[in-house]
C-alpha cells in the first residue's frame, strides 16, 4: 500500500503543483532580467543577476528531488538536528551577520550570502510536523502545548530581534495552522489567537501613537508602522510604497510590455527593491492586471495542490508537513503582495520563486519539494 | 480523528486562505482597472515636464546703432528649505552679505514651509531669495555654498548624514534662469525709453518699453520632456522643443550724441537759472523725426524705484501749460495765410497798454507802430491782439487746429496728453485777444515744437517720430516706419513770410539775440508765458525758445522750455541761451553746411577748406 508503484491511476507528479512552480520560476527570472537591465549595463556576464536566479532554482531543484528520495517519515527523523541547526544559524547572524536596509539578516558565505531566517521556516515545519504527529490525547494536554508554544516563541524572538517582523510572524503563523490541522483543542487555539491579537493592538497602537522618546521597537520599523497607518507624513518613507502604488496601477489591464517599465527603469521604484521585495510591482506594471492575475492564479494552483496533497496524506505527519509548507508559502505570498498594493506594511519579506534571493528561492523549492515528498507516498484509493 | 473530520479542517484552511487570495485579486482590480487613469497620470507626472524657454527681450538702439537698453542673463537665487536642515543659520550667514540682504531675513525665508497643493500639504521645496543677481555673484554663492560648514569631518559622518551634507552643498542653494535689464547710457534719453518690472519678463512700466512691450518681449517657448528619478533628462523622450523668438530690437530716431549734446547743455542752463524744469526737442523738420527729446530731472532707468515720481514723468509729451509768445506764429501764420494781413501792415500797439473788453493787455515794453514782422520781432502782445480781432474767432480756431494743438501728436510714447483748447462757442469776450498771445491755451512743448517744425518744413506738419524700424536680432528689417504727414498748415507765401519774420528774432533787433549763431541764420520765437494760479497770474514764468536753422532750408529744429526760472524770465535771457549752445554743437555734431559767409581766415593756404567752409549761402 505504501509502495507508490501500486498508485495505478496517478503518477508521482502532481503535475499542475509543478507547472505552476514551474511558470512561477520562469516568471521570476524574466522579470528580474527586466527589472535589473536598466542598471549600468557593462556587467560581466556572470554577474548577470537573472543567471544567478537560474543557477539559485537548478540549486534548489537539486535539492528538492534529494529530499524527494528519502520518504518524508525517515527525514522528519532528523528535524531535530534541522531545527536547532536553524536555531544556532540564527543566533549567529546576531555574532557574523551583515547588516542590509536596516536589518541584520544574512551570513555573509564569500559569493553569496545566507539568510537563516529562511531555512529556519522549513526546519520548524519539519520539526513541528514530527512534534504535533502524536496521539489525539497528548495534543489535547496544556504541557504539549506549553512546548509548542516554547519552540514556536524561540525562532520567533530571534528572528523579530534581527530585525525581521515579517519573518517572525511567519512563525506564528505556521504554528497556528499545523495546531489547528493537528487537533489542538478549539479553545486552546482561540484563547492563543485572541491574547495574541489583543498583544498585537496594543502593541501597534504603542507604537505608533507613543512619544519618540519611548523606545519599543526599531525606528525603521515605527515609520514603516506609522507609513501604514497614514501618521507619517515625511516623504521618503512613503516613496517606496507609494511608487510600488504608481507601478501597479499605471500597467492597467495589459501592462507597458515586459522590459517597458519606467518606474523601476527611471529609479523611481528603488532598483534596490525591485528585483526582490517589489518585483510584483514589476510585472503589474510591465504586464498589467493580466499579469498579476496570472501571477495569483499561479500561486493559488501552487496552494491548493498543497491542500490538496495534505487531504490526500497517508498519516497525520504528512498533513501537518503539507498544511505547514501550504501556510508558509500563503503567508509570504500574501504579506509580500499585500506590501505591494499596500495593504500590508512594509515587511523584507520575497515572493517565493518569483522574488531574487538564494535562500528564498531553494527554501521554497525544498517546501514544494516535502510537498511532493507527501505526494509520492499519498494514500491511494 | 476520522478523514471526514481531517477534509473538514482542511476544507476551512482552503477557506480561509482562498478569502485573502480574493481580497488581493479585489484590490488589484481596484488598482490596475478601475483607477488606473489615476496612477497612469502620477506616473506621467513622475517623469513628463514642462520647461518655458524664455525668450531675451530686444534691445533699444538709437539712429546709430548705439545700445541704450539691452538684456543681460541673470539669476534668480533659490532655495529648497527641505535639503537645508540644521545648517539653516549657517547658509544664511554665507550668502546674505553675497545676496546684500539682511541675515536674519534670509533666515526667516529659509524655514521650511507648508503648502498645499491638490489638498495634499507638503514641504515647500521653492524659496526665491533674490531675483536678478549677476552670474559672477550666482559663481560666488556656488563655492559658498561649496565650501559650507569646512569644520565638519565627513569622515565620522554615517553614510545618510553625509548624503545630506552633499545634498546640502550643490542643490540646496539652486538658480534659475533670468535676465537683468541694463541701461548703459544710465540717465541718458531715460524719458524716451521708460523702464520696466522687476519681473521675470521685464514688462515693460513707461516709455519705449511699454510702448514696444509686445515687440520687445518676443515669444515664450517651451519643452516637454521626461526625467528620470535622478532629474535628468531623457532626452529620447523630448517630446516638444519649441525655441523661444527672442524680443526685436527697436531702432529709435534719437542720435545719442544729440541727446548727450541736448542733456549736457540743458544741464548746464539748469545750473544758471534754476527753473523746476526744463526740456529740450530736437527735431528733423522736414520727417518729424525726434533726434533728442531731454527732461531735467531725469532719473536712471537701472534703478527707477530711486528717483521721486516727478522725475519719472516725460514732461515734453505729458505736461501741458500755456504757451505764451511762441503761439503767436499761429495768429500771424493765419493772418497772412487768410490775405488779411501783409508782414509790411502798421499796428498801433497802444504804447504798452490796450484796453479791450473791460480788460487791459499790456505789453512787456511800450511799443507804437509796428509792422506785422515788428510784432513777432519785438512780440508785441497788443499787435498780436489786434491782428487775432482782425482774424476772427472762426478762422483762429482753424488754424490753431490746422497747427494741431488741441490733439494727441500721435508721438508713440505713452502718457501724451491733447492739451487743452476750448471751442468757439465756450470762448469769452476776450479770448480772441488772449488766445493769439498764448492765453487761455494750454499746449505741451511737443505740440508747440511740432507746429514750429510745420513752418520750417513748407508748411506741412509732420506727425513726430521716434521710432525708426523694428529689427530682428539678426538685424533684418521687420518693421519700418515712414514719416507721415498730418496736413498742410498754409500755403507756400505765407511759410516763406513767416520765415522771414522769424529770422528776425534772433537779430539785435529781436528778443531773442542770443539765439543766434555763428553759421547759420535762425529763425525762431520766443515765449515767456505767466503761470497761473487758481485763475490769477503768479509772478511766476514758463520761459521757451523755439528756434529752426539754417533757416531757408532748416536742418534742426530745436525747442527749450524752462518752468520757473529763477533769474530772469524772458525766454529771450534764459532758454535763447540754450538754444545757441546746443545748436553750436549739434551743428558741429551733424557737419551741417553754414548758410552765413564767412571771412575766409588770414593766412589761409588751403584754399578748398576755406572755400568749402564759406560757400554757403
Amino acid at each position: 500500500m505504501n509502495d507508490p508503484s501500486l498508485n495505478e491511476n496517478k503518477g508521482p507528479y502532481d503535475w499542475p503543483m509543478w507547472l505552476a512552480a514551474a511558470g512561477l520560476m520562469f516568471l521570476g527570472t524574466a522579470f528580474i532580467y527586466s527589472a535589473t537591465s536598466a542598471g549600468v549595463l557593462p556587467l560581466v556576464w556572470y554577474k548577470e543577476i537573472y543567471l544567478h536566479q537560474i543557477l539559485w532554482c537548478a540549486l534548489g531543484l537539486g535539492a528538492a528531488v534529494g529530499l524527494c528520495s528519502i520518504e518524508y517519515g525517515r527525514l522528519v527523523r532528523w528535524a531535530a538536528v534541522f531545527y536547532w541547526g536553524a536555531i544556532l544559524l540564527l543566533l549567529a547572524v546576531f555574532v557574523i551577520g551583515v547588516e542590509h536596509h536596516g536589518g541584520k539578516r544574512w551570513i555573509n558565505l564569500g559569493p553569496f550570502s545566507l539568510q537563516p531566517s529562511e531555512f529556519a521556516k522549513v526546519a520548524f515545519i519539519l520539526w513541528l510536523g514530527g512534534y504535533l504527529s502524536r496521539p489525539r490525547e497528548e495534543l489535547r494536554t496544556g504541557k504539549v502545548f506549553l512546548a509548542v508554544l516554547g519552540y514556536t516563541v524561540v525562532p520567533f524572538i530571534l528572528v523579530l530581534r534581527e530585525p525581521d517582523l515579517g519573518s517572525a510572524l511567519v512563525f506564528l503563523a505556521i504554528s497556528l495552522a499545523m495546531m489547528f490541522a493537528a487537533g489542538v483543542p478549539g479553545p486552546m487555539l482561540g484563547g492563543l489567537v485572541g491574547s495574541l491579537g489583543l498583544l498585537v493592538v496594543l502593541a501597534v497602537a504603542a507604537i505608533v501613537f507613543l512619544p519618540q522618546q519611548i523606545k519599543i521597537v526599531e525606528p525603521y520599523q515605527k515609520t514603516r508602522l506609522m507609513t501604514y497607518f497614514g501618521r507619517d507624513k515625511s516623504r521618503d518613507k512613503n516613496y517606496q510604497v507609494n511608487q510600488a502604488l504608481i507601478s501597479i496601477g499605471s500597467g492597467g489591464l495589459t501592462g507597458k510590455g515586459w522590459t517597458q517599465g519606467t518606474q523601476h527603469s527611471l529609479g523611481f521604484l528603488p532598483s534596490a527593491g525591485a528585483h526582490n521585495d517589489f518585483i510584483f510591482s514589476v510585472i503589474a506594471e510591465e504586464e498589467g492586471f493580466v499579469g498579476s492575475v496570472v501571477v495569483l492564479a499561479l500561486y493559488s494552483v501552487l496552494l491548493f495542490s498543497g491542500i490538496n496533497i495534505a487531504s490526500q496524506a497517508r498519516d497525520h505527519l504528512g498533513q501537518l508537513l503539507a498544511v505547514g509548507v501550504v501556510t508558509l508559502l500563503f503567508c509570504h505570498v500574501f504579506i509580500n503582495i499585500g506590501m505591494n498594493i499596500r495593504l500590508m506594511p512594509v515587511t523584507g519579506i520575497p515572493l517565493p520563486l518569483l522574488s531574487y534571493g538564494g535562500s528564498s528561492v531553494v527554501c521554497s523549492l525544498i517546501a514544494i519539494g516535502i510537498l511532493h515528498n507527501v505526494h509520492i507516498y499519498r494514500r491511494s484509493y | 480523528m476520522t478523514v471526514a473530520t481531517q477534509n473538514r479542517k482542511l476544507s476551512w484552511l482552503a477557506f480561509v486562505l482562498g478569502l485573502p487570495l480574493a481580497g488581493l485579486g479585489y484590490r488589484l482590480v481596484d488598482l490596475q482597472v478601475a483607477r488606473h487613469d489615476e496612477f497612469q497620470a502620477l506616473a506621467d507626472r513622475n517623469t513628463v515636464r514642462t520647461f518655458q524657454r524664455e525668450p531675451v527681450r530686444g534691445q533699444i538702439l538709437d539712429c546709430r546703432g548705439i545700445l541704450l537698453a539691452t538684456s543681460q542673463p541673470a539669476k534668480v537665487v533659490c532655495a529648497d528649505p527641505t535639503l537645508l536642515g540644521d545648517y539653516r543659520l549657517d547658509a544664511a550667514r554665507a550668502l546674505a552679505p553675497l545676496l546684500g540682504v539682511d541675515e536674519a531675513l534670509l533666515a526667516d525665508r529659509l524655514l521650511p514651509r507648508l503648502i498645499v497643493d491638490n489638498g495634499k500639504t507638503n514641504n515647500s521645496q521653492y524659496v526665491a531669495l533674490k531675483r536678478k543677481v549677476p552670474v559672477e555673484t550666482w559663481e560666488k554663492i556656488k563655492a559658498a555654498m561649496a565650501h559650507l560648514c569646512p569644520g565638519i569631518d565627513e569622515k565620522k559622518l554615517s553614510k545618510r548624514q553625509r548624503t545630506s551634507l552633499s545634498y546640502l552643498r550643490t542643490k540646496a542653494i539652486f538658480a534659475d534662469e533670468d535676465q537683468i535689464r541694463v541701461y548703459p547710457g544710465q540717465r541718458l534719453a531715460s524719458h524716451v525709453l521708460g523702464y520696466v518690472a522687476n519681473d521675470e519678463e521685464l514688462t515693460g512700466l513707461n516709455g519705449i518699453e511699454l510702448a514696444f512691450n509686445t515687440n520687445l518681449c518676443g515669444v515664450r517657448g517651451w519643452r516637454k520632456t521626461e526625467m528620470d528619478g535622478r532629474h535628468r533628462e531623457l532626452v529620447k523622450y523630448r517630446d516638444e522643443d519649441v525655441a523661444p523668438r527672442d524680443g526685436l530690437n527697436v531702432v529709435l530716431t534719437l542720435d545719442a550724441g544729440l541727446q548727450n549734446i541736448v542733456e549736457s547743455e540743458l544741464a548746464a542752463g539748469m545750473e544758471k537759472h534754476s527753473p523746476i524744469s526744463a526740456s529740450c526737442i530736437m527735431i528733423r523738420p522736414r520727417t518729424g523725426e525726434i533726434l533728442a527729446m531731454a527732461t531735467l530731472p531725469n532719473y536712471d532707468p537701472n534703478h527707477p524705484g530711486a528717483f521721486p515720481m516727478e522725475a519719472l514723468r516725460n514732461r515734453v509729451i505729458a505736461d501741458i501749460a500755456e504757451p505764451g509768445s511762441t503761439f503767436k506764429i499761429v495768429v500771424v501764420s493765419g493772418g497772412l495765410n487768410e490775405r488779411l494781413v501783409t508782414l509790411n501792415d502798421v499796428f498801433d500797439c497802444e504804447h504798452g497798454q490796450f484796453f479791450y473788453a473791460n480788460n487791459t493787455l499790456h505789453d512787456h515794453e511800450s511799443f507804437g507802430l509796428l509792422t506785422v514782422e515788428g510784432i513777432i520781432t519785438k512780440s508785441s502782445n497788443i499787435g498780436a491782439a489786434k491782428i487775432g480781432i482782425r482774424l476772427g474767432e472762426e478762422k483762429l480756431w482753424e488754424y490753431i487746429h490746422r497747427f494741431g494743438f488741441g490733439e494727441r501728436t500721435g508721438l508713440p510714447l505713452p502718457g501724451e496728453v491733447a492739451g487743452i483748447v476750448h471751442p468757439v462757442r465756450q470762448w469769452s469776450k476776450l479770448s480772441i485777444a488772449r488766445i493769439p498771445m498764448g492765453q487761455g491755451v494750454a499746449v505741451t512743448p511737443l505740440q508747440m515744437a511740432m507746429a514750429m517744425c510745420a513752418i520750417a518744413n513748407d508748411g506741412v506738419l509732420m506727425r513726430p517720430m521716434v521710432v525708426s524700424r523694428l529689427e530682428d536680432p539678426s538685424g533684418r528689417v521687420i518693421a519700418h516706419y515712414e514719416p507721415q504727414p498730418v496736413r498742410c498748415v498754409a500755403g507756400p507765401q505765407t511759410i516763406s513770410n513767416m520765415v522771414r519774420a522769424l529770422k528776425t528774432v534772433a537779430t539785435r533787433e529781436g528778443t531773442a539775440v542770443q539765439a543766434g549763431l555763428e553759421h547759420y541764420t535762425v529763425a525762431g520765437k520766443t515765449g515767456t508765458a505767466e503761470k497761473s494760479e487758481n485763475g490769477h497770474y503768479v509772478e511766476k514764468f514758463f520761459s521757451s525758445f523755439i528756434g529752426f536753422f539754417p533757416a531757408d532750408h532748416p536742418e534742426l529744429c530745436i525747442s527749450v522750455v524752462m518752468d520757473e526760472p529763477r533769474d530772469s524770465h524772458y525766454g529771450g535771457l534764459t532758454a535763447a541761451p540754450v538754444f545757441h549752445a546746443i545748436g553750436e554743437r549739434a551743428a558741429n555734431y551733424l557737419n551741417l553746411k553754414p548758410d552765413i559767409d564767412l571771412e575766409p581766415p588770414v593766412n589761409q593756404t588751403l584754399t578748398a577748406d576755406g572755400g568749402g567752409g564759406s560757400s554757403g549761402r
